[in-house]
């Protein structure tokens, strides 16, 4: 296959590669304000991808995914800050601890269909935090405090780095045989079954990688805040804004989780020195709106009104 | 062993506490459970209704003095016309003409109203500023014994327990209730009876509305600090799992629903810390769940 | 090697409701049996129960000598039995092409590639006529289309033996011979084997060698198609009613 084919064959994933690959190339020229608001942008496309893992490519809607983020965030400053391990070495075990837990989560959670998964992922992410407050090793609700230097290339290049690895496996998985799994159990879950899909597995797999994503964002997220407290680590509105992203980007896309994360981060930002909180109106109303009259989020629109991009982007 | 008895005696007013708490949750749960069980649609922003009861009775205090009781009809009122209001904006563009209510209409209506959850509680907390309020409300109390209860307690859980029965005989006694038990059930069945399937569905969150407003004001009484604008995030997942324990549709089951989880919080506080006790009343969903889909009653 | 698939003395209850008692019932591959009986006589209820869908409350189902009650409903497709849905249930959001790929990605075929699979799913599509629609969404196919889908949906699994739903069920009689056609033809061409319920007698009189009746959850009668319209029981229960209607 030549290049050129390749090319064209994919155009959304090497659109995404070249952005990528600009942002690692300047990076080390990015001014350090501008380098921090990235980081934050990225982590929150980061957030969205593990999110469309599973409400995106299997229509399995997760209110509780901040769990993941939350245990991969204290395993990170867990393992930091008590047997004192490399702060990259911390990320990998934040994303181990969202992996098994989302298998041991999901294993159960996923059993049940529609309302009721987005349901026990809700209560399932509140007990978790209320039981990670009273574990003393924890910090007994009162957190871990770890000082740690200023390094905002090293964030930028790691997140930059499961970002990427986030964008391949979604492209992975959204083509060839898994991806039609998918899709079948996404419209018809026991149509699917009856064709053959293994809907658990499949599910899990997918849910699996989402935890995984998850954890290592958290672990990350806490990073760059030198310490990990209950409050923050278990905010639901991270795992409301996920979804947010998730439904305004496009379910189950390869684009949609990063024009998600733009359309969530830009009014996180403008409005954090205007009125705090009120970011979070005009995401609710953007939700409200496009879950009511365009379900198929930015990239589904697109893709339905601008029949010239129906071939490019994805 | 005076220290067994202190354990009793706590566990005693636990379980009064737990009872009366729960028989108000129950209210709240029936709101939520209407519209689960009439419209399929199951309301995320449900516990910013249960806040905007709140607020609506610590106002009609704070402003005009209402004993916090008396709000409640009001509270009601502004209920039905936000539930009305709600159906025709937002339900009714994803409800209307369906003969049946599919598990993607379920989850359009769902992700909807989330986004409404979050633009109502952040709206809210800039309104009415994120501090936590409450009513000065004491209506005294009865000792019996070495226990002391405040009878506002007893009042809301008493009023709890009646409206919950009203909205029984109203479902199941009055052309209305048969009217929106026929459209939750079979929605074309409904139709060749002459049933306006608009209506009931419109008529039905009204409902529920009015309920879930009216539970909010009584809880202001048992929670005199306990007003604030994220207050929803803890009613809703509560409701939620009162329904699923009761069995969605059945309004008996949010009573038995309410009452055991008002019970395992306040008792299972004395022996676990409020942490804990409220990780059991959450995870108490996911057995009932796995072994009890239709609810724990039957 | 021809597999067979067996019910075996399958009882199964919903609740306070008995819907198979003591049924037995066997297809080959190669072989064609027709299932009838009244509506609400627990013909689907049997097909879920053979299909993995169900588990029977008593007795067993046996593939190929094995025992595969209990096993979920895509290990049963794996080993080569697939069933059809009474109502169609095409995956609407993705093209006619597509819907059959799935079924040739996850079946017993082993097919791993999407492109190998969607080269199969084309020459299913072209059997069974749908070649045309290949590029359609589903949700945009009427509902006899939508039967056809279904139908080839459930041969790109690659089964051997098919439950096959009431596929005959709504059509005209213009239709139906055609349906019928397609139905002999595609059969002789791969060789499986299926079992067919159907309340349109006709329909499955013509393309079975082996009828079974079964009434209220029971069997009341098997046999050819020339013997069962014969028996007594089966009159009394289903033919009387059918020649009442067609008297009026």
């Amino acid at each position: 296959m030549n290049f050129g084919r390749l090319l064209r064959s994919a155009p959304t994933l090497w659109g995404l590669a070249g952005f990528l690959v600009v942002l690692a190339v300047w990076g080390p020229w990015i001014p350090t304000f501008v380098l921090t608001l990235l980081i934050n942008l990225l982590l929150f496309a980061s957030l969205a991808y593990s999110m469309n893992f599973i409400a995106g490519l299997t229509g399995y809607v997760s209110f509780g995914h901040v769990v993941f983020m939350g245990t991969g965030a204290y395993a990170w400053g867990y393992v930091v800050g008590t047997f004192g391990w490399h702060p990259l070495a911390g990320i990998v075990a934040g994303a181990a601890v969202g992996l098994v837990l989302a298998l041991g989560i999901g294993s159960v959670a996923l059993r049940f269909r529609g309302v009721y998964f987005a349901i026990a992922t809700l209560v399932t992410a509140l007990a978790a935090r209320n039981i990670i407050l009273v574990i003393p090793a924890l910090g007994d609700g009162q957190g871990i405090i770890l000082n740690l230097g200023f390094e905002p290339l090293t964030w930028f290049y790691t997140i930059w780095v499961i970002l990427g690895i986030q964008v391949g496996l979604t492209y992975w998985v959204t083509h060839g045989r898994i991806g039609y799994g998918l899709r079948a159990i996404k419209s018809d879950e026991d149509a699917a079954k009856a064709l053959g899909v293994d809907a658990a597995r499949l599910k899990l797999f997918v849910f699996a990688f989402s935890g995984l994503f998850a954890g290592a964002a958290g672990a990350l997220n806490v990073w760059t805040l030198s310490g990990v407290f209950p409050e923050p680590a278990f905010d639901l509105l991270f795992s409301l804004q996920m979804l947010a992203m998730v439904i305004i980007g496009g379910m189950g896309t390869l684009l949609g989780p990063l024009l998600g994360a733009v359309a969530v981060y830009l009014p996180h930002n403008y409005f954090l020195t205007v009125a705090v909180g009120a970011e979070f109106i005009v995401i609710g109303i953007l939700v409200t709106f496009f879950a009511l009259v365009v379900p198929q989020g930015i990239v589904g629109a697109l893709r339905r009104y601008v029949p010239t991009l129906r071939g490019i982007i994805e | 062993m005076a220290d067994a008895s202190v354990i009793v005696a706590q566990v005693i007013f636990g379980l009064i506490r737990g009872i009366l708490l729960g028989c108000v949750f129950a209210l709240i749960a029936l709101g939520l459970n209407l519209v689960w069980g009439i419209a399929k649609v199951v309301n995320i922003a449900h516990g910013e209704l249960v806040m905007l009861g709140a607020y609506g009775a610590y106002f009609l205090n704070l402003f005009l003095g209402f004993n916090p009781l008396l709000t409640a009809p009001i509270d009601a009122a502004l209920g039905l016309a936000a539930g009305l209001g709600f159906y025709f904006a937002i339900l009714h563009r994803e409800l209307r003409g369906k003969e049946a209510i599919t598990l993607q209409s379920e989850m359009v209506t769902l992700v909807a109203t989330f986004g409404l959850s979050l633009a109502i509680s952040n709206l809210a907390n800039i309104a009415f500023t994120g501090n936590f309020v409450g009513i000065p409300f004491d209506a005294g109390s009865i000792e019996i014994g070495f226990l002391q209860i405040p009878l506002a307690g007893i009042y809301v859980a008493v009023l709890s327990v009646v409206i919950i029965s009203l909205t029984h005989v109203l479902l199941n006694r009055t052309y209305l209730g048969n009217a929106i038990r026929a459209y939750s059930q079979d929605i074309p069945a409904a139709k060749l009876m002459g049933i306006n399937p608009t209506a009931v569905a419109a008529i039905g969150t009204g409902l529920a509305f009015a309920v879930t407003m009216a539970g909010g004001a009584f809880l202001t009484t048992l929670f005199p600090t306990g007003i604030n604008p994220y207050m929803g995030a803890l009613y809703a997942p509560i409701s939620y799992v009162i329904v699923v324990l009761g069995g969605p549709g059945r309004m008996w089951g949010s009573l038995v629903g309410g009452l055991t989880l008002g019970i395992v919080i306040d008792v299972g506080q004395i022996f676990l810390g409020v942490e804990i006790a409220y990780a059991v009343a959450f995870l108490l969903l996911i057995p009932v769940l796995l072994l009890r889909p239709e609810g724990i009653l039957r | 090697m021809t597999i067979t698939i067996a019910a075996v003395e399958v009882h199964k209850r919903f609740g306070g409701v008995l819907a198979l008692r003591d049924v037995s019932i066997s297809v080959a591959e190669g072989q064609v049996v027709g299932l009838i009986g009244p509506n609400g006589s627990g013909k689907s209820t049997l097909l879920n129960v053979m299909a993995g869908v169900e588990r029977p409350t008593a007795g067993r189902v046996v593939l190929d000598g094995k025992r595969v009650d209990g096993l979920p409903a895509h290990r049963i497709v794996e080993r080569g039995v697939a069933k059809t849905h009474q109502i169609p249930r095409p995956f609407l959001g993705m093209t006619t092409e597509d819907n059959v790929t799935v079924a040739a990605l996850y079946g017993s075929w082993k097919v791993r590639d999407a492109g190998a699979a969607r080269e199969q799913a084309r020459k299913v599509l072209n059997l069974i006529g749908l070649d045309g629609q290949a590029d359609a969404l589903a949700a945009s196919l009427t509902v006899q289309t939508r039967k056809r889908l279904e139908f080839g949906r459930a041969i790109a699994t690659g089964a051997r033996i098919l439950l096959l739903d009431e596929i005959f069920a709504g059509l005209s009689p213009d239709e139906l011979r055609e349906a019928i056609r397609l139905f002999t033809h595609v059969q002789e061409e791969i060789g499986f084997g299926a079992l067919v319920v159907e309340h349109v007698m006709p329909a499955v009189l013509t393309i079975s060698e082996h009828v079974v009746v079964i009434e209220e959850g029971r069997k009341i009668a098997a046999g050819t198609p020339s013997e069962v319209v014969r028996d007594p029981n089966v009159i009394e229960a289903y033919l009387g009613t059918e020649a009442a209607r067609a008297a009026t």
